[in-house]
């Protein structure tokens, strides 16, 4: 049941919603969260057990991290002023450890269920070279839907609690309701507890505001999915499943569709789920801000997936910047190598877990890694040619704020952007790489008129809706980017504008969305990390 | 007061922005039927019986055949008036499922009253379950009462100039390829029998009360296909329809009676037959329903010219095919 069905949209969401205004208030948690857990239900059957017991181990290494907290106030409050710092010393121990605990252990289930089989695989083929007679079996494990995404929640609200960011409750309810909203299970957004726990837990009544404006976010979302990604799966998949049959602009074709796809099923499922939340008064944070207008990839990552990318910055990257090993280097680096080339280290120090771990999270293949480790590298050389970029520009008379520079940005952004979609939507690493050579040979706009595109499934009308499509999006991008309708967003605008605006989106997904027959449902791409 | 007042006006305009929904989707819900109507090239293969029935002049069909398609491969309306004078049409559609079956049988008796209404069974036997079924039946609920849904893809050939045209006569398509079964006898007799899916049966029992409400007789039909149809199937078919007090016809025990060679008469391999295996079940099939039902010949009646002139074309089309299938047999 993706969020982007009718039977979410018609029936389980619509349900819950009622079933939830009715209930008294004390009740209306427990509707939250038996909702959560039947919608888990209907799409992993019994391996809802997993997110209860995350749920519930959570909840006690986050009391017991609490009860040392406590206890090691209470000491210190009764000792002399001397002892003071050994009890504390001894008390971040062992909270260390129960933290360290918790992560491990959520770590193992993820990393045995998403990973093991990788794992095993790559293992038996090293064996193999080195002629070990040893063999790990292969093993049909079956991912419990959104392991991913409540795993990383379920670890930041530990190392909140660790942090004194947040305070635990007695009840598991509230956390219940955090890591279980029914709208976040099956794609993220991947929130902090300081950012939703409160008001999942307050349960306010429904309001008609939020209704009509949790109402146009879904129908907006419905928009970029149903006309503009579906469309382009059709034409993304004709080539990526036949990649040796094609060559040069065709392959960057695809990988510039697939990008856009991606955008468009992601940032519309996100809409659909935040639009989701927003019915029940829950403002989910947001994981796209017009990340095509980035001008560099760190910029690009910090308005594409952001919800991953501040949970990577957070309980990764700052954590590696103030490690002992960063400090080391710190001052080994200003010793022998001076400022750049500490600078240089310490990034690199800090950024290689972030993406190690981004594109494993992605999944196991070596293809994911490689997209991590692209990105990594990328953002590593961006940082190391700064200095020499700022020289030139200087030296060129170019200010970083002329609207060629910024436009050339974008551009060198996008073509990052889309050789990285390539690698990740690509078989296997090895057809990445096969692909992305085949984009340089035959290289011909030939195929631009010759009818070439018209054998992917698509017609002349599906592209005139998939531009029509992109340009409303470009233009809704442009308007949020200038904040032009400012915060009350199409609120302020008159009745009969804004209902027209309703209405002409509500038929447009009606009657140019990809749907019924001619186009198959097309599965949410992030519901299967 | 004032709070009330602007509750009551917030209600007012929801209910307002609802009711203009409601009637710009019936609206353009009938829009876009009639211009389908008015050129059913406008739509693809799958929707085309349904707007193609609508389109037939009232009360003129006595014989609706529903099912997948088996259906529309299997029986030739056409081939029925020229020997029997039987108006017949087929509603069918590839892979069509029960609660498509139900919503083209209510949407034809709209403007029709046949008196026999012919289900063809392989539609009994898919059934779906979960969410599937949930999903299915809520998108073809929806299609139904607004059917904006179902054409809203009319705006491609209006706009580009496309059109999907089809040679169908009345529901039927002339499928002249040959693709011999091999694998020999199918129906090896058994006493197990598979299990009907209850989403079926319940719809079937719909079909069953619409059917006696407007005092229509029901047949359910197997036609010969050996990649679709076994005993057990027939079995299970067999004691519903004897449970339902239904007539059941398995012309798949009659494939010799039929005369149905598969080295000649199969389409691909035994899952459909081609124009040659339609004809001898269209001949053995014509028998057996004026045999058993009152079904008038029309041939000749005022406002039948239409079925005159289509059965003409179809003659002439279908001695051609069969000629070059038979010439193709003939060289092997």
């Amino acid at each position: 049941m993706a969020y982007h069905t009718i039977v979410y949209l018609f029936l389980f969401l619509p349900l819950v919603l009622t079933a939830y205004q009715i209930a008294p208030r004390k009740l209306r948690r427990a509707v939250l969260v038996g909702a959560g857990y039947g919608f888990f239900w209907l799409i992993s059957r019994k391996l809802v057990v997993f997110l209860i017991g995350t749920t519930l181990f959570t909840h006690y290494i986050g009391l017991c991290l609490t009860w040392l907290k406590q206890k090691c106030r209470m000491e210190t409050d009764s000792c002399a002023p001397e002892g003071k710092s050994g009890i504390r010393k001894k008390y971040k121990k062992k909270e260390k450890l129960v933290l360290a605990c918790g992560i491990i252990l959520l770590l193992t289930v993820l990393a045995y269920l998403k990973y093991y089989n990788f794992f095993a695989h790559n293992a038996n083929q090293l064996l193999e070279a080195v002629s070990v007679p040893l063999a790990f079996p292969a093993k049909r494990l079956v991912l419990p839907i959104g392991i991913s995404f409540y795993t990383l929640q379920a670890i930041g609200y530990m190392a909140d609690v660790y942090w004194e960011k947040v305070q635990t409750e007695n009840h598991p309810g509230k956390l219940a309701l955090f890591l279980g909203f029914f709208p976040q299970i099956m794609e993220g957004p991947i929130s902090m507890y300081s950012q939703t726990a409160e008001a999942l837990w307050r349960c306010d009544s429904l309001k008609g505001e939020n209704l009509s404006r949790g109402c146009v976010r879904i129908i907006w979302g419905l928009f970029k999915k149903m006309i503009v990604a579906d469309r382009l799966y059709l034409l993304v998949k004709a080539v990526f499943d036949h990649y040796e049959q094609y060559s040069g602009i065709v392959i960057a074709a695809a990988a510039i569709s697939y990008t856009v796809q991606l955008y468009m099923e992601f940032s519309g499922s996100m809409d659909i789920i935040i639009g989701s939340g927003r019915m029940f008064g829950v403002v989910l944070p947001e994981n796209f801000r017009q990340p095509f207008v980035s001008r560099n990839a760190a910029e690009f990552w910090r308005r594409w997936h952001i919800t991953l990318g501040v949970w990577f910055k957070t309980y990764i990257f700052y954590p590696m910047s103030a490690s002992a090993l960063v400090k080391k280097w710190n001052r080994f680096g200003k010793k022998h190598f001076g400022k750049y080339i500490t600078k240089l280290g310490i990034s690199a120090i800090c950024l290689y877990p972030v993406w190690l771990c981004n594109g494993l999270w992605h999944g196991p293949r070596w293809s994911y890694l490689f997209y991590g480790m692209y990105y990594f590298v990328i953002l590593l050389f961006g940082i190391a040619a700064e200095p020499v970029k700022n020289g030139l520009l200087q030296r060129c008379g170019i200010k970083e704020s002329a609207w060629y520079w910024k436009r050339l940005q974008i551009l060198k952004t996008w073509v990052i952007i889309f050789v990285g979609e390539l690698f990740f939507r690509a078989e296997g690493l090895s057809i990445g790489l096969k692909m992305f050579k085949s984009m340089f040979q035959n290289v011909s706009l030939h195929c631009l008129w010759d009818g070439t595109f018209l054998n992917f499934g698509l017609d002349k009308g599906d592209y005139l809706v998939i531009i029509c499509g992109c340009l409303t999006a470009a233009v809704v991008g442009g308007i949020k980017e200038r904040n032009l309708l400012g915060d009350g967003g199409l609120a302020k605008l008159k009745t009969p504008v804004r209902w027209s605006i309703y209405y002409a989106l509500i038929f447009a997904v009606i009657i140019f969305g990809a749907y019924g027959v001619g186009y198959q449902q097309v599965d949410l791409i992030y519901a299967g990390f | 007061m004032r709070d009330f007042k602007d509750k009551i006006k917030r209600a007012g305009k929801t209910v307002l922005f609802f009711a203009i929904l409601f009637a710009l989707l019936t609206g353009m819900s009938s829009m876009l039927t009639e211009i389908s109507k008015k050129n059913d090239n406008l739509i693809q293969s799958r929707n085309k019986s349904l707007i193609k029935i609508q389109k037939e002049p009232p009360n003129s069909i006595d014989v609706l055949i529903l099912g997948d398609s088996l259906s529309y491969t299997s029986i030739s309306p056409m081939q029925l008036w020229n020997r029997y004078g039987i108006t017949s049409f087929i509603g069918g559609q590839s892979g069509q499922k029960i609660y498509e079956t139900y919503h083209i049988l209510k949407t034809t008796l709209e403007n029709q009253s046949p008196k026999l209404v012919v289900i063809e069974t392989d539609v009994l036997l898919r059934g779906r379950t979960g969410l599937g079924r949930l999903k299915d039946k809520l998108e073809e609920k929806g299609s139904y009462y607004f059917p904006i849904f179902r054409y809203h893809n009319v705006w491609k050939p209006l706009l580009m100039g496309e059109e999907y045209a089809e040679e169908s006569y009345k529901g039927f398509m002339l499928r002249d390829t040959i693709q011999p079964y091999k694998k020999g006898e199918y129906m090896k007799k058994t006493g197990e029998k598979i299990q009907l899916s209850p989403f079926v049966t319940d719809y079937m029992e719909q079909i069953i009360s619409l059917c006696r409400e407007n005092d229509i007789k029901i047949l359910l039909i197997s036609t010969p296909s050996p990649v679709n149809y076994n005993y057990k199937k027939y079995n299970a078919l067999k004691e519903y329809a004897q449970e339902n007090s239904l007539d059941y016809l398995d012309m798949n025990l009659k494939v010799k009676k039929l005369d149905i060679d598969w080295k000649s008469d199969s389409l691909d391999k035994g899952d459909h037959v081609n124009l040659l295996g339609a004809q001898k079940i269209t001949r053995y099939f014509g028998k057996y329903i004026t045999s058993r039902y009152d079904l008038t010949d029309h041939r000749g009646d005022a406002g039948f010219e239409m079925w005159e002139r289509e059965a003409k074309d179809y003659k002439k089309k279908t001695k051609k095919k069969v000629e070059a299938m038979q010439n193709s047999l003939r060289i092997g």
